[in-house]
């Protein structure tokens, strides 16, 4: 089913769409800020006036953060799903997201590291254990690297590292408060200071991915295919692992593990553009920032005033659609 | 042979047993009563040994060491062994039933759908008894594990592990209601619900053993009329109906009981994890038995691991406690892992 004969003729529709779901994601909020005070506080900034200040300090730091993090986890799993060649993998069910966040949380509350440049570090190395763990389990498992093994492998790791993230926080209090938020996955206006330090690497990561696209696409015919193709699929793997890992990693520093976003938005991109990942890395990250905002929306605003933790808004979608896809592929 | 087989009363009560197994049920309770020795005596308050034994022949009111053991730590006691022992024999019937080795409550959503049910009641009604929690528990259970059935049903390939993976999904769908539902109660409530939700027996009294102990009173008898069926269930449905056994009705019967297994131990304690999965397989590795005798020794061993995983943390990293629900997690994943890597190649394909 593809709506569009050419992904490029989509381009500008994306773009116009993810510009529209921004002003809404600025304007809405406690507060709603009119079309015209948006405009002014980002090309005519006056610090006296008190909304120009909430977008420039909350509002658009936290628009920032969604987007680079729903693009970001998109295109990981995205990747993920390309090179083990399992529509169901995705950062959150291999462990990924659970690993980060043990990093981080062994990073700051146990060695009690209090620079912010450092804390996406320790999601990464925390990222890039569990990945390697899940790959090795289910690599030596018997019937080795099946669908249905890396998953179960990716929910022993996450359950096992879960434990010890709230076994960590329990045993420090004081560090639980900050964390507690955090660990749900949700999108606050705290993710204003850590964005400098995280935005680096997804950037990285998302260039890489993009440079990588037409390789992966091979990839994903199989290991045989892609090296008949003239690739090599030891390096590209090292490299796009690195890749997945350094995404996921800086999202889950940014605003904490947000589930099922790697897994629903390429599958919903895969959709509307088809399988060539030369179209379904750069449309993923699209679709995936404009995915987040707009879940991020609803999670501000249904409740209001209560704000629903955006990581629970998208396990919410996710988890049926995973449902849907393991009767259909297992 | 390992086996022998005994008679009493002209043949009517027969049966064949293990060698080993009433060796190991005597170890077990060893374990047991060593293991209640320790709780008992170690914590934030010591108690020596022979401290211990006066408080608990002759019970002195007033006195602190009565007061600590009678009060606190012997209802946490029985209420850890009691969920324990409820959890394995859950894990063990739906193991049995599923023909899957990696099937655990916990893992498969059982005990996330009863404690969604328990936070709505806490949050809805915070008024409550405390003996509407299991059936209300239950009630969620029971619809968890109906979806899981209706969603995994189909093709018979791989079914085994699709059954497992559609229950972790299930399983995550069920914690992100719940976490929505916390955010949506009052405060007071919901800390109340999230210090339940990490699986502990901290809060266990005289009244929630009692409520365990009904409750387990009411199901062991279903335990033993289940065994046979259970035994025959291991061969697989084609060649159980050709026994003779109507396989839709046993499979019903089984895991309605492990559904109310756990929902019982969860609406006490809230989900510990593992322990399902731990306890039958740890069985099933000692002596190689049938049902009846599995299931037995399915019941020491649960509640030996949550009794122990209470102690360790309670006092491990005293003056924090860890809930047993956690301590069960740290041990019982890696080994959950590692049944993934010794996969048990026969019964899963």
């Amino acid at each position: 089913m593809r709506l569009f004969s050419s992904a490029t003729r989509l381009l500008p529709a994306a773009l116009a769409l993810l510009f529209v779901v921004a002003i809404f994601h600025i304007g809405f909020g406690a507060k709603a800020i009119a079309l015209g005070d948006i405009w002014q506080a980002i090309w005519a900034f006056d610090d006296r006036n008190f909304d120009h200040v909430v977008i420039r300090q909350m509002r658009l730091p936290r628009l920032l953060a969604a987007m680079t993090v729903g693009a970001s986890l998109s295109v990981a799993g995205a990747l993920m799903q390309g090179v083990t060649r399992n529509p169901l993998a995705d950062p959150g069910l291999l462990g990924l997201l659970s690993g980060a966040s043990f990093g981080v949380v062994v990073g700051a509350a146990v060695l009690g590291i209090d620079s912010d440049s450092l804390i996406p570090v320790f999601a990464v190395l925390g990222a890039l254990a569990a990945a390697l763990l899940v790959a090795a389990i289910s690599f030596f498992a018997p019937g080795a690297n099946s669908r249905a093994m890396l998953l179960l492998a990716g929910a022993a790791v996450s359950l096992f590292l879960a434990a010890n993230v709230s076994a960590l926080n329990l045993l420090n209090e004081e560090g639980f408060a900050s964390f507690r938020v955090w660990l749900s996955g949700a999108i606050t206006t705290d993710a204003a200071k850590m964005l400098p330090w995280c935005l680096p690497w997804c950037v990285i990561g998302l260039a890489v991915a993009l440079f990588s696209a037409r390789q992966v696409t091979a990839l994903s015919m199989g290991h045989k295919t892609a090296t008949g193709l003239g690739v090599d699929t030891k390096k590209l793997s090292l490299r796009l692992l690195f890749c997945v890992v350094s995404l996921t990693a800086a999202s889950v520093a940014l605003v904490g593990p947000l589930g099922f976003v790697g897994l629903v938005v390429p599958h919903a991109t895969r959709l509307v553009v088809g399988s060539d990942y030369r179209h379904v890395i750069p449309f993923s990250a699209l679709f995936g920032a404009i995915f987040l905002l707009i879940v991020d929306l609803v999670a501000r605003t249904v409740l209001s005033p209560v704000e629903i933790s955006t990581g629970v808004v998208t396990s919410l979608l996710g988890a049926p659609l995973f449902l849907v896809l393991i009767r259909r592929v297992l | 042979m390992n086996d022998f087989s005994f008679r009493f009363f002209d043949g009517r009560i027969s049966g064949r047993l293990h060698r080993y197994a009433p060796v190991l049920a005597v170890l077990f309770t060893i374990l047991l009563l060593t293991l209640l020795a320790t709780s008992a005596a170690m914590g934030s308050f010591e108690i020596s040994l022979p401290g211990l034994w006066a408080a608990l022949t002759s019970p002195a009111s007033g006195q602190t060491e009565t007061t600590v053991l009678w009060e606190l730590r012997l209802p946490r006691f029985i209420a850890a062994c009691l969920v324990g022992a409820m959890l394995g024999l859950s894990g063990a019937l739906l193991q049995g039933v599923t023909r899957n080795p990696l099937a655990d409550p916990s893992l498969v959503g059982v005990s996330q759908g009863a404690s969604l049910a328990v936070v709505a009641l806490i949050i809805l009604f915070p008024t409550t008894s405390l003996f509407w929690r299991p059936l209300c528990a239950f009630g969620g259970a029971i619809l968890a594990s109906l979806l899981i059935q209706w969603i995994s049903a189909g093709r018979s390939s791989a079914q085994s592990l699709r059954f497992i993976l559609v229950g972790i999904g299930l399983a995550a769908l069920i914690s992100s209601v719940t976490t929505a539902a916390l955010t949506y109660g009052q405060i007071n409530l919901a800390m109340e619900a999230l210090s339940w939700l990490a699986g502990s027996v901290h809060t266990a009294s005289w009244k929630v053993c009692q409520v365990l102990i009904i409750g387990f009173l009411v199901l062991s008898p279903l335990l033993v009329w289940v065994a046979s069926p259970l035994a025959v269930l291991r061969f697989g449905p084609e060649i159980s109906s050709a026994l003779g056994l109507n396989v839709r009705r046993a499979r019903f019967t089984v895991i309605t009981l492990s559904v109310a297994l756990a929902a019982l131990a969860v609406s006490v304690a809230g989900p510990i994890g593992f322990v399902g999965l731990l306890a039958p397989q740890l069985v099933h590795r000692l002596i190689p038995s049938r049902p009846g005798t599995h299931l037995f020794l399915t019941a020491f061993v649960g509640a030996l691991i949550v009794a122990l995983a209470d102690l360790v943390g309670r006092t491990a990293a005293a003056p924090i406690q860890l809930p047993a629900g956690l301590v069960s997690s740290i041990i019982g994943a890696p080994i959950f892992a590692i049944l993934l890597l010794r996969r048990v190649r026969t019964s899963l394909s």
